[in-house]
């Protein structure tokens, strides 16, 4: 063998060191949709909640929402739950703030700190770019629901404005199917949403709509939303029905339901 | 008297003749000349856009790899403009995606590793210790805006665009100066290295606290210099 081709062989095997030992410092594009880690999230942490709290009296939930690039303020809330005796977590939406790849890991590795099972939203900041393909690969659908402690949670997609209104947000159909769905494992619904109704996100000419196919819902308690970066307690639609807002990572603070057979109490906790 | 006045005016006539004739041979030696120096112009012109290198890079931002041209100019050749064509792969998206970047390099310093080597057999090996860079990526697909459409409340997204990154980078290079008798389609060969980020990258910084490797990224690349 020449010296010439030993030298070529030689630079081959070190390059292809080099290329493999930096796997993961090459940099594709903020967009690429390129996610290292763990991928279909809400579809396995829902069968752990499914599974862990089927015929449970007493649920603990926490609501944070609205990490954005406040990751430090995410790590120590993530270290508050953790101490709270909660049985999971829902985060509402905008787990990142322009939809990198690399934001959607870094909200998750943190999310990932919870020692109890969680589930999250997609936000209206988590549509950027190609923000929405990194979400479903990393969590799953935009719409979907589960049952613990016979009260079933369902998750919407209220961002109409990342489809220019021109998607069936909130998915009308979907919530038809979710009123009918496995009716003998629920007796009570909690609606979850990112953006609330009259917002700048939601659909706003179909709020009343909205507002009307919440009833179908069997047992409906209270809905839960983010977005806002406000705690807030409103009765929205100024009939009963009481939308809790739940605030960003930011400002320190979120909200843990009890949630009992007789109807549930609120505790506002900061950090 | 008459005789005189009509041979002086025959002589200026003749004169005259021979001033217009070598006028006319002029202008007929001029035209093509005044053509000839404005092609030259145009030539010289245009050959400046003729580029200097060719390269292939990796990663960077700018997808899974870039292809370019680009134009070395300076007394040492120390500054350079690039332009690359990327490629984004599907990954986990719904299609791949192209990119396009205009980049800008300066490289302050070239240093020879063989001064009192054999340059006209094994040629001259240059370390440039630093290169600076800095980019604008451009990324092709509906899903990206240049400014925040109008769906969006005023100044919602103000201070971005989804289409558009601005990158830094900095690094090395080693350059090969092949010598004149093996010179088949280039007379220099750099392969280099680059370590960035992006903008956006930069705002993250700046918002939390993350560690600085998390937002830097890697890129490897050749050089193929004609010029």
């Amino acid at each position: 063998m020449s010296n010439r081709k030993i030298k070529l062989i030689v630079f081959a095997v070190l390059s292809n060191c080099l290329i493999t030992s930096c796997e993961g410092a090459f940099d594709i594009h903020p967009y690429d949709v390129n996610i290292k880690g763990e991928t279909g999230i809400n579809a396995r942490q829902i069968a752990a909640i499914e599974k862990q709290f089927t015929n449970k009296d007493t649920l603990r939930v926490a609501f944070i929402s609205d990490t954005h690039l406040w990751l430090s303020d995410a790590r120590d809330q993530v270290a508050d739950v953790n101490k709270r005796h909660v049985d999971f977590v829902v985060h509402c939406g905008d787990l990142t703030d322009t939809s990198t790849s690399k934001e959607f890991e870094w909200s998750r590795d943190i999310l990932l700190d919870l020692k109890v099972p969680f589930v999250a939203l997609i936000g209206n900041h988590d549509f950027l770019g190609t923000g929405d393909q990194a979400y479903e690969v990393m969590y799953g659908p935009m719409d979907f629901s589960f049952i613990a402690s016979r009260v079933k949670f369902v998750c919407l997609n209220t961002n109409a404005t990342e489809y220019d209104y021109l998607a069936a947000v909130p998915n009308f159909d979907f919530m038809e199917e979710e009123m009918v769905k496995n009716t003998s494992l629920f007796d009570r619904t909690i609606l979850v949403m990112h953006a609330p109704p009259y917002s700048d996100q939601f659909n706003n000419n179909v709020c009343k709509a909205f507002r009307r196919y919440l009833d179908f819902f069997p047992g409906l308690m209270f809905c839960v939303y983010g977005h806002n970066h406000s705690d807030a307690v409103s009765d929205i639609y100024h009939d009963g029905l009481i939308f809790y807002g739940i605030d960003c990572a930011q400002h320190r603070n979120y909200r843990i339901f009890t949630i009992t057979p007789d109807g549930y109490e609120v505790e506002h906790i900061t950090y | 008297m008459k005789w005189n006045t009509l041979l002086i005016n025959m002589a200026l006539l003749a004169c005259s003749i021979h001033a217009s004739a070598d006028d006319s041979i002029n202008v007929q030696q001029n035209l093509p000349n005044v053509y000839e120096q404005h092609m030259q112009r145009m030539k010289n012109n245009w050959a400046s856009l003729i580029p200097t290198h060719f390269l292939i890079q990796n990663a960077g931002n700018m997808g899974v790899f870039s292809v370019g041209l680009g134009w070395s100019y300076g007394k040492r050749h120390q500054w350079e403009t690039d332009l690359l064509f990327g490629y984004i792969p599907k990954h986990d998206s719904s299609r791949g995606k192209l990119t396009s970047t205009i980049k800008g390099n300066y490289i302050p310093w070239s240093i020879c590793m063989n001064p009192h080597g054999d340059w006209t057999t094994k040629g001259k090996w240059n370390f440039e210790p630093l290169t600076t860079s800095l980019y604008i990526n451009t990324v092709y697909g509906h899903e990206f805006w240049k400014t925040q459409p109008g769906r969006y409340p005023d100044k919602y997204y103000e201070f971005m665009s989804t289409k558009f990154r601005l990158n830094i980078a900095i690094g090395q290079r080693l350059t090969l100066v092949i010598p004149k008798n093996k010179r088949r389609l280039h007379n220099r060969v750099s392969l280099f290295y680059e370590v960035g980020t992006c903008d956006l990258y930069v705002r993250s910084m700046f918002q939390t606290n993350i560690p600085l490797k998390d937002i830097l990224g890697l890129s490897i690349g050749l050089k193929f210099y004609t010029q």
